[in-house]
């Protein structure tokens, strides 16, 4: 990451930042990866059209839906289905859904769109080519969906309480990207500008569904209703967001991944040290944060979730939002690193759902100083995970208790401390979280308790001599490889472990699918078990045709009408 | 049919792990994998191969046991090229003083992208030569004096810094491998899944909600 700007306050620690109960309790912000989205297509001048939309009256066929930008056109082939309600089910288990979704590179042809029927449709049970960018699927809310369709179909609007308690029409339980299915692999188009921050494809893709969503109500309104149907009123359009189902599959992404793990963290961090540095602000930068808090609190307002644990955390984020407002009505924010104050203060007075918002909020009327941080949150360094064998195995153990001191103090042969194993089953490869004492799993464990692993290496070099090289110790012990790859990354993306316990008893899986949306720039997040977790995505966002440079940043924050 | 090497990869690493070999091992195996996939060599071939070959064997009876000099495998046995290829690219530095011969290298041809790795960190031309041919590399591209050397099974190889020589392989987007040896890999991978029991389906994702809500 460029180090341009010299920050006198430095980022926070790792010990501090990378714990499950503060990822757990992360909010979006600007290098939020929709907000990277839509700003860059707002100040592109992106264009949208909808050239296909061949869907009959039973909600049952396809439609393309393309945003074009400087340099190259993507589209949206959507394919609508009739779901019987038993296949419904936002598993990864689910072999039919209510929408399946390909982001094509380019505008498809009608042999283009004929193969894809015959594959998308099946998601896992099909294939794609390079020229699928992502593959994705999503179901209704049933409950909304019918009120809805039953209340345009008559020429009313929907009932809007009913709106917001839900927020969306459809949630996407899977967007795969990446190469997944045999779509193009990320490296092949990672030199294109519009693919410079993480995740963009996908992000555009959910963001052409969410228009094709709204399309879809008002077809099968009209389908229903005749002329005597209502067009779905605006402001009501645009609270709708795209929810989003996410299961296990998430936490080993983000173990797996330990350098965008690292520089996802790290830009916001470097971000949040850069806004503290400032000695004073301007006065049209602290309305700004005002304003934005006031309207930050009629998202948390709406925030509704059914979990006893995210009741608990939503309690004391309210509070903490009452807290924040008295401090500000003695502090004009303007003078003696009014940020950097206001941060030291959260950190004593406030839980960490209330710290890690305010930290975000603090970069809001900052974008020409942070936004520049979002390409670096890409993996630009391919050959990280090379070993570099000539360390020596004193360094490495420095390393181990420098990066790994939590994971070096835990007694391993507790029970109650390595209580569960990761595994993937044999069933549609659905990532698993099991009871190691309880279930025959164990030989199925995936890598993914770094920090136990780093103890049993620990444990291992202790007989080893100083001036030994990490390459000699490797040559004895492959099974530790993996360990000090891991080591060995952490010295250069301090950000990149998380210092908890991925294996105990009472840890919640929770926490790191809750980080990873975060930063997708997610909202709502309303888990639905320790492993299991709905939110909503470009909620109040503007639909493609809309989006203008004056509305593309700050939709996520509704004002109290809910405009944008 | 065409595979995207993200999926070659990942396959590879199940794979490997699947046979046995450990996670680390198994990563670098999967980064191997795709990278003689990207220079036009069907990996997933030579891989599904290796893992045959090295059935009821385990990493310490393949990994090198002497380096001092010959690198060879305990009792001169094979001498696995995933094994010796890690140790080879931890290593690097040593062929800057001299050349390394590896004694009854199993799959040489697997040992590839390890040595691109090791030039790579050196910033030099690495040239691999034995009976069957030679290759060179200059962490990227790779070049090639036949294709005898991709088939061979078991050679004595010497490597050295050299140039880059041969045919140049062109580099590729998208893997080909053939099917007989994708079927073997998911094979190996199949035994990284937990058999599916209907306790795990409920609990081990945390399920049991209605999703037609």
């Amino acid at each position: 990451m460029g180090a341009s700007v010299q920050n006198s306050i430095p980022r926070r620690d790792p010990a501090l930042v990378m714990r499950l109960s503060r990822l757990g309790s992360m909010h979006q912000c600007r290098l939020s990866f929709m907000r990277v989205l839509t700003r860059r297509l707002a100040n592109e001048n992106w264009s949208f059209a909808r050239p296909v939309f061949d869907v009959d009256a039973k909600g049952v066929g396809h439609a393309v839906y393309t945003a074009t930008g400087p340099a190259r056109t993507y589209s949206l082939v959507a394919f609508a289905h009739d779901l019987p309600p038993e296949e419904r089910s936002d598993r990864v288990i689910a072999t039919a859904w209510d929408a399946t979704f390909t982001l094509f590179d380019g505008v498809p042809t009608a042999d283009d769109i004929e193969r894809l029927s015959h594959n998308i449709p099946y998601q896992e049970a099909g294939r794609v080519n390079e020229k699928s960018l992502s593959v994705s699927r999503a179901n209704r809310s049933v409950r909304l969906w019918k009120h809805m369709v039953d209340a345009l179909a008559i020429g009313e609007q929907p009932d809007v309480d009913k709106v917001a308690s839900v927020g969306y029409l459809m949630r996407t339980t899977a967007v795969y990207g990446s190469g997944k299915l045999g779509a193009a692999d990320h490296e092949t188009i990672a030199d294109r500008p519009e693919f410079d921050a993480p995740f963009q494809v996908e992000m555009l893709s959910v963001f052409l569904t969410r228009a094709f969503v709204r399309d879809m109500i008002n077809h099968m309104a009209r389908a229903r209703g005749g002329a005597q149907a209502a067009e779905l009123a605006l402001d009501i359009a645009h609270g709708l967001g795209i929810g989003n189902s996410t299961g296990l599959g998430m936490a080993p992404f983000l173990i797996n991944h330990p350098v965008l793990l690292n520089n996802w963290v790290a830009a916001r961090e470097e971000a949040i040290a850069r806004v503290r540095s400032l000695n004073t602000a301007q006065e049209a930068e602290a309305n700004l944060f005002r304003s934005l808090f006031a309207r930050v609190q009629v998202l948390v307002e709406t925030w509704r979730s059914e979990h006893p644990v995210q009741i608990k955390k939503l309690v004391a984020l309210k509070a903490d939002l009452e807290k924040v407002e008295a401090y500000l009505g003695g502090d004009d924010l303007t003078a003696n690193s009014p940020w950097d104050r206001l941060l030291n203060w959260t950190s004593a007075a406030l839980s960490e759902e209330g710290q890690e918002l305010i930290a975000s909020l603090i970069l809001e009327p900052y974008g020409e100083l942070v936004d520049d941080l979002s390409p670096a949150m890409s993996d630009h360094r391919p050959d990280a995970s090379r070993i570099l064998g000539t360390m020596s195995v004193k360094a490495t153990r420095n390393l181990m208790r420098a990066g790994y001191a939590q994971a070096l103090e835990t007694d391993w042969s507790a029970q109650e401390n390595c209580a569960r194993a990761w595994y993937v089953s044999e069933e549609k490869l659905e990532p698993r979280l099991g009871e190691r004492f309880e279930e025959p799993i164990a030989e199925y464990e995936q890598p993914l308790s770094p920090g136990r692993d780093v103890a049993l290496a620990f444990a291992d070099l202790k007989t080893w001599d100083d001036d030994a090289l990490v390459s000699e110790f490797l040559m004895n012990h492959p099974e530790h490889r993996h360990s000090i790859r891991r080591v060995q990354i952490n010295a250069c993306a301090p950000y990149s472990e998380i210092q908890d316990n991925t294996i105990c008893a009472d840890m919640m899986p929770i926490d790191m699918l809750r980080y990873k949306l975060a930063t997708f720039g997610a909202t709502h997040f309303d888990p639905r078990s320790d492993r299991w977790l709905r939110i909503c995505m470009f909620g109040n966002a503007p639909y493609p045709e809309e989006l203008t440079p004056e509305n593309a940043d700050l939709w996520v924050y509704p004002d109290a009408e809910g405009n944008l | 049919m065409s595979y995207a090497l993200n999926e070659v990869e990942a396959l590879a690493k199940r794979a490997v792990r699947g046979a046995g070999m450990s996670w680390g091992t198994a990563e670098e195996a999967a980064k191997a994998t795709r990278w003689l996939c990207r220079n036009g060599i069907d990996g997933a071939g030579v891989l599904s191969a290796l893992l045959d070959h090295n059935q009821g064997k385990t990493e310490q009876d393949l990994r090198p046991a002497e380096t001092s000099g010959v690198w060879r495998a305990v009792d001169d046995a094979q001498l696995c090229a995933l094994l010796a290829g890690a140790a080879l690219s931890d290593g690097a530095l040593k062929l800057k003083e001299a050349s390394i011969t590896m004694q009854r290298l199993s799959f040489p041809a697997l040992l590839l992208p390890f040595m691109a790795s090791a030039a790579a960190q050196l910033n030099c031309v690495l040239v691999l030569e034995c009976d069957a041919g030679s290759a060179s590399t200059d962490g990227n591209l790779l070049g090639l004096s036949n294709d005898a050397l991709l088939q061979a099974t078991s050679a004595d190889v010497v490597i050295r810094i050299g140039d880059l020589t041969g045919n140049i392989l062109s580099q590729v987007s998208r893997a080909q491998p053939a099917p007989e040896a994708w079927d073997t890999l998911n094979t190996y991978a199949h035994k990284t899944y937990a058999p599916a029991t209907e306790a795990s389906r409920l609990a081990g994702a945390g399920a049991g909600l209605s999703d037609n809500d």
